[in-house]
């Protein structure tokens, strides 16, 4: 007789969880105070952390904005040699015909060409070692802010022109209208020798730069060193930052195999990995405060789950299955958690939204030090799909577990004993 | 079809749980027929309810059997006692009967819900029961807006609407006075009489007893008095 039971329908699959999800809903505000603070507390978190995403974000995309587009560029292109030995006579041939045929893809918005060298540059009375960089104005003005970060005098113009930082003017005792002599070693040997007049003087804030800079049209630069058309660095402008990676891919399936294009974080390495720490530190403290949220959800749970006992004594009892009782409360879990992210998210959106044109200031101090590194003295939080979606979904997994750990107990439940209970 | 519903033999029951184990049935004997209508009765601690858990399959007996409607209960796994429980039991309980979020009429529909009857029916079914129990209007409410006695009519309906086996019912009347007692009870009496439901009920409310056609004294764990005179 006893297949007669086996017999009867399952519970579980005539179970319908609309019924489940409405009594979970329900149940929500049978202790309204308790339901507010905790889905409160969800929505301060998600609006916390959500809102230090997108500041966050928004900070790394004017750092790498800030700081490939003063000196760097998004993308560079060398000879592979030049990378690996650094070495002048690793150059890039037949430069303006690759820049002609790289300027013309879609992505790239401008390309400046360099020469590097080193030399001895000295004054009336003393010679100090100096990088020369040889620039076309008008293209590295198109790529990067260098020329803007001249203070005194003005651009090179010809051949005969130089702009040097501002540490090394001062080492040399000579200021804009003064006289330099340049020696170096040409590529094949030779020496190469120039006599320049100052212009400008460039003070960039970065102490390597401005002790040892001196910037002159790179055609002057060219003939003096014994170099034809060639460049060692094309410094390249492209349209977004955030494509630079594929723009780089696109790249390098263009340029001939011995050279090299490497994109921003390659070239900067130190701004990737400070990106990276810095993203790490703010990983550590949203994991805190989702891990205390998550801590006082788990606590009303076992409350709720507490005070409930009877109740589900008598739902075991009329002879509904612990799991079906388990999913009422994970249905009250998750509108706890929807609430709390509803409110939280929209006030975070709102708060965003609302600063992503203005930004925000970030004080004096900040104003400042934003300055000497060529940052923006205020901060656009970016909106993202990670900083939308990032802290609601960790935190709506989190309340499941939360109630999911209090509510198991009512596997182990005896409806007689449950009953019992006072 | 049999004419007993319930055959217990030889039941104990002894809970251990605490230092001390507390022997509550010790050699219990009992059976009921179809369309009987019960009640247990003796002091407060005689194994009243200790006895109508193991009949409704909500406690298991240390030694001896329970069958119900033909089923040894003592064979069933926890999920078979769970579908046995929903589908030929009903229960009522002294309090904490109904899920205090939903209504009348959701709680007695929910009970059907829990065992896949479909929609319409579920509301054509609760709606005429709640009305033939007098709580028509009362169908949209929370238990927390019923009275007392009103709250136990709805755990009747909720309890029968499946059509169970068995109605069980421990201290049904314990919360109500003894003008909505009776009410109850004419219930139950009307059940039991035009619907020939079975009834067995746990008290020692005298009212109780007196509707009930077979009281069944218990002391001590032990059935001490059988006077089903009135059974006849
Ligand atoms: N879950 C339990 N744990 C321990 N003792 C219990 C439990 N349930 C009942 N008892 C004890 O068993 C005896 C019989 O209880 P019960 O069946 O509830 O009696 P009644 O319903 O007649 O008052 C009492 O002494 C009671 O204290
Ligand atoms: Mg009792």
């Amino acid at each position: 007789m006893s297949e007669a039971v086996a017999e009867l329908p399952a519970q579980a699959s005539s179970w319908s969880g609309f019924r489940s999800a409405q009594i979970g809903w329900r149940n929500l505000w049978r202790n309204k105070r308790r339901t507010w603070l905790t889905s409160g507390g969800i929505a301060f978190a998600i609006l916390l952390v959500m809102f230090s995403m997108a500041m966050q974000h928004g900070q790394y995309a004017a750092m790498m904005e800030n700081a490939t587009t003063l000196i760097s560029g998004h993308v560079q292109v060398q000879a592979t040699q030049y990378i690996d030995s650094e070495r002048f006579e690793h150059t890039i041939d037949e430069a303006s015909v690759l820049r002609r045929q790289l300027l013309a893809l879609p992505d790239v918005v401008a390309i400046a060409p360099r020469v590097e060298a080193f030399a001895l540059v000295s004054s009336d009375e003393r010679s100090f070692a100096a990088q020369i960089l040889g620039i076309d104005v008008a293209a590295e003005a198109a790529t990067v802010r260098l020329l803007d970060m001249i203070d005194d005098g003005r651009v090179p113009a010809g051949p005969d022109e130089a702009v040097i930082g501002e540490k090394l003017a001062r080492n040399l005792d000579v200021a804009v209208g003064g006289e330099l002599v340049i020696l170096g070693a040409q590529k094949h040997g030779g020496v190469a020798a120039l006599v320049v007049n100052v212009v400008g003087i460039i003070s960039s804030g970065m102490p390597d730069l401005d002790r040892s800079l001196l910037l002159m049209p790179i055609a002057a630069v060219q003939n003096a060193f014994g170099l034809g058309d060639e460049v060692h660095t094309l410094a390249i402008r492209i349209a977004s930052l955030e494509d630079s990676a594929a723009v780089t891919k696109q790249l390098a399936s263009r340029v001939p195999a011995d050279i090299t294009v490497r994109n921003w974080n390659e070239v900067l390495p130190g701004l990737e990995q400070a990106i990276e720490v810095d993203r790490l530190g703010g990983l550590i403290m949203y994991g805190l405060i989702i891990i205390l949220v998550t801590f006082s959800v788990v606590n009303t749970f076992i409350m709720l789950v507490f005070e409930r006992t009877r109740e589900f004594g008598m739902l075991l009892a009329i002879g509904m299955r612990p799991f079906g009782i388990v999913g009422l409360v994970l249905w009250e879990a998750f509108f706890v958690w929807l609430v709390g992210a509803a409110i939280g998210a929209g006030i975070a959106i709102a708060i965003i939204l609302g600063l992503a044109d203005v930004g925000l200031y970030m004080g004096e101090a900040m104003e400042a030090m934003a300055a000497q590194y060529y940052m923006p003295p205020r901060l656009y939080p970016a909106f993202t799909t990670e900083v939308l979606l990032v802290s609601p979904l960790i935190l709506l997994l989190g309340t499941q577990l939360a109630a999911l750990i209090p509510a198991l107990r009512i596997r182990r439940l005896r409806p007689v004993e449950a009953l019992r209970s006072e | 079809m049999s004419d007993v519903v319930v055959r217990c033999s030889g039941v104990t029951r002894t809970y251990q749980d605490n230092a001390v184990p507390v022997v509550a049935l010790q050699g219990v004997d009992f059976v009921v027929k179809r369309g009987e209508f019960v009640s247990l009765a003796g002091p407060s601690g005689s194994g009243k309810t200790t006895l109508l858990n193991l009949i409704g399959g909500l406690d298991r007996p240390d030694s001896g059997t329970v069958e119900v409607d033909g089923v040894t209960l003592n064979d069933l796994s926890e999920s078979e006692l769970s579908d046995l429980r929903l589908h030929q039991m009903g229960f009522v309980f002294q309090s904490y009967n109904l899920i205090p979020v939903l209504s009348a009429q959701e709680n007695v529909e929910f009970i059907m819900q829990l065992q896949g009857v479909a929609a319409d029916e579920r509301r054509e079914r609760a709606s005429s029961l709640l009305k033939d129990l007098g709580l028509a209007s009362m169908a949209g409410r929370r238990p927390g807006e019923l009275s007392g006695g009103q709250q136990q009519r709805a755990a009747v309906a909720r309890a029968i609407v499946t059509n169970p086996v068995l109605l069980l019912a421990d201290e049904p009347s314990a919360n109500l006075d003894s003008g909505t007692t009776q009410e109850l009870l004419e219930l139950l009496r009307t059940l039991n009489e035009r619907q020939g439901v079975t009834i067995i009920t746990a008290t020692h409310d005298p009212m109780v007893m007196g509707y009930s056609k077979r009281q069944v004294n218990l002391r001590d764990g032990e059935i001490v008095e059988d006077n089903s005179s009135r059974a006849a």
